[in-house]
């Protein structure tokens, strides 16, 4: 068993900069662009957030026929129909957001990022395919990065595997975990619920604290409630975690009609993230018991304190913010 | 068929079909400086060949002699990292990569039992030489600290997870050298020593 | 136990597919497919180069002993030399000749089971493997990654090499020696076709 405490003490030692500084990862480097249609093809836009290091660095391309010198573009009579491009997406802005609002007051979102640099605008009239590809590949890349950006979930996630350890019961504990948090990421799409983000933060953070805990009850011979009931756990904190992952979804500013389709995609991308790290703790692990590389006795209760230390101090950090806007 | 090798044997092909569809990305955008350090060394043939050498070299002595590499390689990226990124030490040239790459192989032919306190030291220069290599994509906006832990993630891993299979197919607790098992690790550092013998003859050309 | 085998295998495959779904592009290695490509394929498409590296796998295996394993630990540092040669731009005396002769000669040894002392074998081998080796050697500045295209033309020569030993160790089956002979005469009438082709050329 000792392997495990081994691996995990190493993985905390390598990510430690990364789990002191979780804000930093997740600080998306993002930029939105708002076009308003005026008059019929012409539109004025404007930032309404601004790209980290300035506008003018942004090399925006829009169809061929379109005339645009900011704040003004005019398309003619065709409209704002075609392939509009961000050529220089990369070191310090990572997606770029342009939202636009036709005549009759629609307003559609197109999300450029290094990934999917080019978007198609259709018009008015159904989505194809290719409207389809398009999403697909931006929201699971999306998810992707949203779940291994999260030192948070993953720190949960890998507390789970450390307390269930391995088989069946592993597998059936990651299932809940992901029912819980589609239902509440879909719920929080869909603004049936609403939860400010500070304290859902401070939640997530409380939430790994209680695994460590249950960890160190756990190598003292009690059997506690993670132990007993895996998958309810996995269930209920799966919940608070969806929130979470709403949040990345939240200011995209999605199309009524495509947000379900998203939120699939999304969703897809998050399972993906998670089962390669799943798989990932699990080599880890194997490796370790193979290499006999364990943590001598002494240190056994050391991996447990360590994540409970972290998620401690994020609880802490994150409490403060939210007493400091109450 | 042996599962392992037909899961090297999968794991491969993965590796050439994914090759087409990584053009398609950026890490530095998306993933951040943690990534990056993780990403970038396994990116580069040589890190990735150097790497891969030292795990089964280690692996194929014994799990006692192994297990002290999961600490201290990563601990020697991490000091050639520093150590290039504050004494600014300039990249080696590719001969030095080349006669590290054949001397690792002729290690790994030879299969000697090199002792624990020299395979430690020998994983030690390996990291900081590969350490201080990839200090070249630092850039000033670079994190470096997560840029570091990056690094040392992909070294622990690779080196951790390339130790463990290596010890599992060789079993040099219980199969002799002379065994098939042995003849194939061998065989394979025969392939890495000719591919350093190529480098260096190409770093030496004209 | 199989699960937990299957486990493993599945582990590792995602292991690679999470280390390799990754970004190059952003890299000056951006030619490693390319390279790995063609130094895999480049021993594959020359059928000259190809059958004779069957053959001295066939070769080591029906000489037994300790061509066995000495061969396939050995033959690539040989071969490696050789391309060293190349790449230094060091001639060789009429390359196309003695590779077809390569053919012809380890196509006889295997189909008429010639038994010489391993010290012999090994000597002819490798003088075969330098000239084999030059070939190769000769295209490797020109590629866009050298490294690449090392690792791929190394790996591919060692799996033929595998393959041929694969197919000596039919001679465990009965009627398994017949089709080894067969094979052999097969390479070595290939051997014949590439000699007479280069001193067609070279007339």
């Amino acid at each position: 068993m000792s392997g495990w405490r081994a691996l995990i003490l190493v993985l905390l030692a390598l990510a430690a900069p990364l789990l002191a500084r979780p804000a930093a990862a997740h600080q998306a480097t993002l930029a939105v662009l708002e076009f308003r249609e005026m008059r019929p093809g012409m539109y004025i836009g404007r930032w309404t957030t601004l790209p980290k290091d300035g506008e003018n660095r942004i090399e925006l391309k829009m169809p061929a026929h379109c005339f645009l010198r900011l704040p003004e573009l005019n398309c003619g009579d065709k409209g704002l129909v075609g392939q509009m491009t961000i050529a220089n997406l990369g070191e310090d802005l990572s997606a770029a957001i342009i939202r636009v609002t036709s005549l009759d007051g629609e307003t559609k979102s197109y999300t450029i990022s290094a990934a999917n640099p080019v978007v198609t605008v259709l018009g008015t009239g159904a989505p194809t395919l290719q409207t389809w590809l398009e999403l697909a590949r931006t929201y699971v890349n999306l998810g992707i990065d949203h779940i291994l950006l999260g030192a948070d979930h993953l720190l949960f996630v890998l507390g789970l595997i450390w307390i269930v350890k391995g088989g069946w019961r592993l597998f059936q504990t990651i299932t809940a975990f992901t029912v819980g948090h589609s239902v509440s990421l879909a719920a929080t799409a869909f603004g049936w619920i609403g939860v400010p983000e500070a304290p859902l933060n401070a939640c997530i953070a409380l939430s790994i604290v209680f695994v460590g805990v249950e960890i160190v009850k756990q190598q003292r011979g009690e059997i506690g409630l993670t132990a007993r009931y895996p998958w309810v756990v996995a269930v209920s904190f799966g919940l608070v975690h969806g929130i979470g992952f709403a949040s990345a979804l939240a200011g995209l500013g999605l199309e009524r009609r495509i947000l379900p389709a998203a939120l699939l995609f999304f969703n897809v991308g998050v399972e993906i993230g998670q089962i390669l790290f799943v798989m990932l703790v699990l080599a880890l692990i194997w490796a370790h018991r193979r290499l006999g590389a364990v943590i001598p006795s002494w240190g056994a209760e050391l991996p447990a304190y360590a994540i409970g230390s972290v998620s401690m101090f994020w609880f802490l950090g994150r409490l403060v913010r939210v007493l400091a806007a109450a | 068929m042996n599962t392992r090798l037909r899961t090297a044997f999968l794991a491969s092909l993965v590796l050439l079909t994914h090759s087409q569809i990584a053009d398609a990305h950026i890490v530095s955008a998306r993933l951040g400086d943690f990534y990056a350090g993780a990403l970038h060394p396994l990116m580069t043939l040589q890190d990735v060949l150097i790497w891969a050498a030292l795990g089964l070299l280690a692996g194929s002595i014994s799990a006692a002699s192994g297990r002290w590499l999961v600490l201290v390689f990563p601990l020697g990226l991490c000091a050639g990292l520093a150590l290039a990124a504050h004494a600014g030490l300039g990249t080696p040239s590719p001969l030095i990569d080349a006669a590290t790459i054949l001397v690792l192989g002729l290690l790994l032919v030879a299969a000697l039992r090199i002792p624990v306190a020299l395979l430690c030291l020998i994983a030690f220069a390996l990291g900081v030489m590969r350490g201080a290599v990839n200090a070249g994509e630092l850039l000033p906006q670079t994190d470096r600290l997560l840029y570091a832990a990056g690094l040392a993630s992909a070294g622990y891993v690779v080196i951790t997870l390339v130790m463990a299979l290596a010890l599992s197919f060789r079993r040099p607790e219980t199969a002799a050298v002379s065994s098939w098992r042995g003849i194939a690790v061998r065989a394979v550092g025969g392939w890495v020593a000719a591919i350093g013998l190529m480098m260096a003859g190409l770093s030496l050309a004209p | 136990m199989t699960c937990r085998k299957i486990m493993h295998s599945t582990a590792t495959i995602a292991l690679f597919t999470a280390l390799s779904a990754s970004p190059s592009l952003a890299h000056e290695q951006s030619g490693v497919g390319g390279g790995l490509a063609s130094g895999l394929l480049h021993p594959l498409t020359g059928l000259d180069h190809l059958v004779a590296m069957v053959a001295v796998g066939i070769w080591g295996a029906q000489l037994g002993g300790a061509a066995i394993w000495v061969l396939p630990i050995v033959f690539p540092l040989v071969m490696a030399f050789g391309a060293v040669l190349g790449i230094l731009h060091i001639g060789l005396p009429v390359p196309e000749l003695v590779i077809a002769l390569s053919g012809l000669i380890l196509g006889l040894a295997v189909a008429l089971r010639v038994r010489v002392p391993f010290a012999a074998a090994a000597g002819i081998i490798a003088i075969f493997a330098i000239f084999h080796g030059h070939a190769h050697g000769a295209e490797l500045p020109g590629s866009a990654n050298p490294l690449a295209y090392g690792c791929g033309f190394v790996v591919a020569t060692g799996l033929l090499h595998a393959c041929g030993i694969t197919i000596g160790a039919l001679a465990r089956w009965p009627g398994g020696e017949r089709i080894i002979q067969g094979v052999g005469a097969a390479i070595a009438a290939l051997g014949g076709y590439f000699l007479v082709a280069s001193l067609g050329v070279a007339a």
